[in-house]
């Protein structure tokens, strides 16, 4: 699809893993990650802070190139939250399309194509609704249907539904703070957990195993070298 | 946010289902996070138990006989609580079980026949409750339906609102939401005016702050009530959501905060002085709060307060001292605006999450505060009596309309499927926002008082799609350009991902696992290590966490000492990412890490584990990224990770390549069963990326002519990036130039601070010819030429 793969460092500054991306201090939206944060402090004498997501990525790209931009950007994210479905330490990729008209159906169609490949499934049934993240607007998130049989969870097929994804138009304050002319530039952006998409893909239960180790559950979980 | 289907129909006059209701709120954004509809318990019924005896062959069981109206059952049942007369709540064979996700059927139990099931709360999915079988109160026949008997014919919706919709923290506002998409018609809000306003209040406002904290406080006081518990339908009402009912005046601002949304407040007024004031606190007060916790306050925090103590925390929550109890006579009733994030500010601070918190650190309606305090007034005086006073007020309230000029096409740009105006018009005002002054394509869209996030004409284009459906959103497939293609094939982060597939199957056909662990290290391994104190977390999940990792290394000895207990032997483990030099810099990296009992010969059939054997893995690894391990300069390695005497590193110029050897036995005292452990860093990202991603040596086209090498030394800017010198060069001439490598870096005062000295070796042949002076003179002279101008460089002599 032509994305070309995009980097940040995990320690950021409050201005790229926040405030760029239109998520001001005492806005409830913050409360809606839990950060950590570095005791050390940056040029605005704010602390750093482990990204909370991948979306980072986007800023410093945008503040680095011109439009056109089509980038993906895996990466490790942190939360201070930790069960079965949560860890510190987890993993996102985020993508983002800037041109001169790309727009909410080309958002649509591009992750229907993403989640057929991923989940190699070509009848997937798939549900887009509206939702909130302050860096998109028009946001959305998207569900896939699953269903369960012989305690299997089937993707694709079901009048059950799994959220995967949150995406949306780049908010025009976004471009605005990354110095893109958001009169003649828009665009899309999406982003999701690889670990959780990897756990629901694999039929795996605690995200936990992903980072402990046991080279056991690694040998009859894991991949190999064929998948290289 | 919690509402039941009677109270929504309070405000939606509709025909929809609960479970239509519910499909439609997802769909406009307000997502449905459970529905608890109970319509299909109406198969199971009341039923008595006649008689029961023990089970002959278990204990704990009993045998009853079970009556439903029609007939007797024998139900095998093992609940303690089963006495005789008892009614319960019986489920038939071929009833299907919620809680448990079962099916009956007809069967024994231990030899006797059981005919059905007396049901727990748990089985119901009513509650966890699975002490004994539900007993059903009152005086009800035995037949009637389970959701009669346990009053469940209100279905209870639990919605997640996202931030932005503070509007939708009431029912009001939920209902208004459904009726744009069009689900039912808006019911006007019935507020019974009492008349009563006789008296001047004694109790008087200030507002004393930093001006910006609270704009407005209206209140009334209340003369002579008589509070009480409140009355059934508004228990059941605060019940069905989950809320414990507490006393009348308390269950009265609790049931407007969810109903309208608009928080307020009951002192009970003997307890307080006459004289209120909105102010600012400071560091010696403190205040017992509502939710029996002594919070310090702070010179941030908006206080209420009399003339002498603070009584409750602004926009957050009361103070019990003025509370009020059952035993309240005179009341006075608050309602202010106050700054969203000033209360979000103190509410964090102070970490009070209350309703009153959520609602205004969203911002609420500035127009039903007056509404809010008619609303509760009413109430109080249906309810507990008495007599009020006029209204008594401090600020006033900005109500500023936000009129947005709105252009329609924007809608087609941004969501790629067309509308017509009279459509969008449509779906705005059906949200009642106004619209008007049609003219070139645009209007005017003025915004009511409940919207504070439409701010702009994206908002208005996400409202339209949000209630005209993403589900008509067009599916495109935007093709990649040759451009967009050009450009992935030509990023250097997309050829450092090929690179390290390349690296990790290397590792992977030397019997090395890949593990991911996390980027944190402990404080004995930061200190051990010496990594940089700017690393440190602040809020650390545990002290095993408490700083970014220097190195992998201790993560990778844990993960390896934790195998090795559990029996295994084969161990060698790597990873790619990242280790933090400090808050600022990071470098993504590949560990390796591979130990061996002593004892222990099976697994390395290439002879023992020792620094020549680690020497032999590392030049494999580099030699399938192109590069051969002696091309490298090698130097005792002082890392003090790494055992001094069996150690060593690789360097290209001035940039560390790889660290490799025995673990230092200091740091391995620590791992009493990893006395032998060897250890690769390998900074793949210093090496020239374009030579790691060539697919092969052997496999470039081969020339019969004669090569010819060239070294070059140019002084560059400090911070000039070799990458792109390397691509440049290579560029100059694609047919000629073949190769080159980096083979020193030199700093120096003597070439200025801000320089640097690179020389480099180019590899010249022709797949055509053999180049003869001439050629060569003119290659070397345009690579000087190309390379002085393009990157300000200056060759040296």
């Amino acid at each position: 699809m032509g994305y070309a793969v995009a980097e940040g460092p995990d320690i950021e500054t409050d201005f790229y893993n926040f405030s760029a991306l239109n998520i001001p201090e005492d806005h409830p939206a913050r409360e809606m990650q839990d950060t950590f944060y570095i005791e050390d402090q940056d040029e605005e004498n704010k602390p750093y802070v482990l990204r909370t997501h991948t979306s980072p990525v986007q800023i410093r790209t945008m503040l680095s190139q011109e439009p056109p931009i089509k980038i993906i950007a895996p990466g490790r994210t942190y939360r201070c939250d930790s069960d079965a479905t949560h860890s510190p330490m987890f993993h996102q990729v985020e993508g983002l399309f800037i041109s001169e008209n790309a727009n909410m159906s080309d958002l649509k169609g591009t992750l229907i194509e993403f989640c057929k490949q991923f989940f190699e499934v070509q009848d997937l049934k798939v549900r887009f609704r509206p939702s909130y993240f302050p860096f998109t607007e028009p946001s959305a998130e998207m569900d896939i249907a699953y269903h369960v049989k012989n305690n299997t969870l089937h993707i694709g097929e079901g009048d059950k539904w799994l959220e995967i994804l949150g995406c949306g138009m780049v908010n025009p304050v976004v471009l605005e703070n990354c110095k893109i002319d958001n009169s003649i530039y828009q665009g899309f952006a999406f982003g999701m957990g690889l670990d959780r998409i990897t756990m629901l893909k694999h039929g795996l239960t605690d995200i936990r195993s992903f980072f402990n180790a046991n080279l056991n559950w690694i040998n009859q979980n894991g991949f190999g070298l064929g998948d290289y | 946010m919690k509402f039941s289907y009677s109270w929504l129909c309070d405000h939606l006059d509709t025909k929809l289902s609960p479970s239509e209701i519910a499909e439609t709120l997802t769909n406009i954004g307000l997502e449905l996070e459970s529905l608890s509809d109970y319509s299909s318990y109406a198969q199971f019924v009341v039923a008595t138990i006649v008689d029961f005896k023990k089970h002959p062959n278990a204990d704990r069981l009993n045998i009853c006989s079970v009556e439903n109206g029609e007939k007797t059952f024998q139900v095998i049942c093992g609940a303690p609580n089963v006495k005789k007369g008892m009614k319960g709540i019986f489920a038939a064979d071929g009833m299907y079980i919620p809680g448990t996700d079962i099916t009956l059927k007809k069967g024994k139990i231990r030899g006797e026949v059981s005919e059905g099931m007396l049901l727990s709360e748990r089985e119901l999915n009513l509650s966890d409750n699975h002490e004994g079988i539900i007993e059903v109160q009152g005086n009800l026949r035995n037949g009637t339906d389970a959701v009669t008997a346990l009053n469940l014919n209100d279905p209870i919706f639990e919605i997640g609102v996202t931030p932005n919709r503070g509007d939708c923290l009431s029912v009001r506002g939920i209902a208004r939401d459904l009726s744009a998409k069009g689900v039912g018609k808006l019911k006007p809000i019935n507020i019974k005016k009492a008349t009563s306003e006789e008296f001047e209040s004694p109790i008087t406002w200030s507002i004393q702050n930093d001006g910006n904290s609270c704009s407005f406080v209206v209140s009334r006081y209340f003369k002579d009530i008589q509070n009480s518990t409140s009355p059934e339908w508004l228990q059941k009402k605060l019940l069905s959501i989950g809320l414990r009912p507490i006393n009348a005046l308390v269950d009265i601002t609790n049931f407007i905060t969810m109903d309208l949304g608009r928080p307020l407040h009951v002192f009970d007024a003997d307890k307080i002085g006459n004289k209120l004031n909105m102010r600012l606190s400071n560091d010696q007060e403190k205040l017992l709060a509502l939710d029996n916790k002594e919070y310090s306050l702070n010179d941030i925090t908006t206080v209420i307060a009399d003339n002498k103590n603070p009584l409750a925390i602004a926009g957050i929550i009361g103070g019990n001292d003025s509370g009020c109890t059952l035993e309240t006579k005179n009341v006075f009733l608050e309602v202010a605006v106050f700054n969203p994030s000033m209360v979000a500010k103190t509410g964090r601070k102070l970490g009070i999450n209350s309703d009153a918190r959520y609602r205004f650190e969203r911002g609420l309606d500035l127009e039903i505060v007056n509404e809010g305090l008619d609303y509760a007034s009413s109430l109080i005086y249906e309810i507990c009596g008495g007599s009020f006073s006029k209204k008594v007020h401090a600020g006033k309230i900005d109500l500023n309309q936000n009129t947005i000029s709105y252009k329609f096409d924007n809608f087609e740009k941004t969501i790629g499927i067309e509308l017509s105006e009279k459509d969008q018009i449509k779906i705005l005002n059906n949200l009642l926002f106004e619209t008007k002054d049609y003219k070139d394509g645009t209007c005017d869209v003025t915004i009511p008082s409940w919207r504070n996030d439409i701010k702009k004409n994206i908002d208005l284009i996400e409202e339209i799609i949000r209630i005209h459906g993403y589900d008509k959103i067009k599916t495109n497939f935007p093709l990649s350009s040759n451009d967009e293609q050009k450009k992935v094939t030509n990023s250097l982060i997309n050829k450092k991902y090929t690179v390290i597939k390349k690296l990790k199957k290397s590792l992977i056909s030397n019997n090395f696992d890949e593990i991911i662990t996390f980027s944190f290290q402990s404080l004995q391994a930061h200190e051990l290590l010496s990594g940089d104190p700017s690393l440190k977390i602040s809020n650390s999940i545990s002290e095993d966490h408490a700083f970014m990792r220097s190195s992998m290394l201790f993560n990778h000895l844990e993960s390896l000492e934790n195998n090795r207990k559990k029996g295994l032997n084969k161990l060698s483990v790597f990873e790619i990412g990242p280790v933090y030099n400090n808050s600022k810099s990071q470098d993504n990296i590949l560990f390796a890490l591979t130990s061996k009992n002593k004892n222990q010969n099976k697994y390395f059939e290439e002879g023992s584990l020792d620094y020549y054997f680690l020497t032999k893995i590392l030049s494999k690894i580099l030699s399938t990224v192109n590069f051969d391990i002696r091309q490298f300069n090698i130097t005792r390695s002082n890392s003090n990770i790494f055992h001094p005497g069996q150690s060593a590193e690789l360097h290209m110029g001035k940039k560390i390549i790889a660290r490799y050897g025995k673990i230092h036995p200091l740091i391995l005292e620590n791992f009493p069963k990893l006395s032998n452990t060897y250890g690769i860093e390998l900074y793949f990202e210093n090496l020239p990326i374009d030579s790691m991603v060539r697919r092969n040596k052997n496999s470039k086209q081969e020339s019969s002519f004669q090569h010819s090498e060239k070294d070059f030394s140019f002084i560059f800017n400090k911070d000039q990036n070799l990458f792109e010198v390397y691509r440049f060069v290579l560029g100059i001439d694609k047919k000629l130039i073949q190769k080159l490598e980096f083979f020193d870096e030199y700093l120096s005062s003597e070439i200025g601070s801000d320089k640097k000295s690179i020389a480099f070796k180019v590899t010249i042949q022709s797949l055509e010819k053999t180049l003869d002076e001439k050629d060569l003179e003119q290659i070397h002279q345009n690579i000087i030429d190309k390379v002085s101008s393009k990157f300000d460089a200056k060759i040296r002599s």
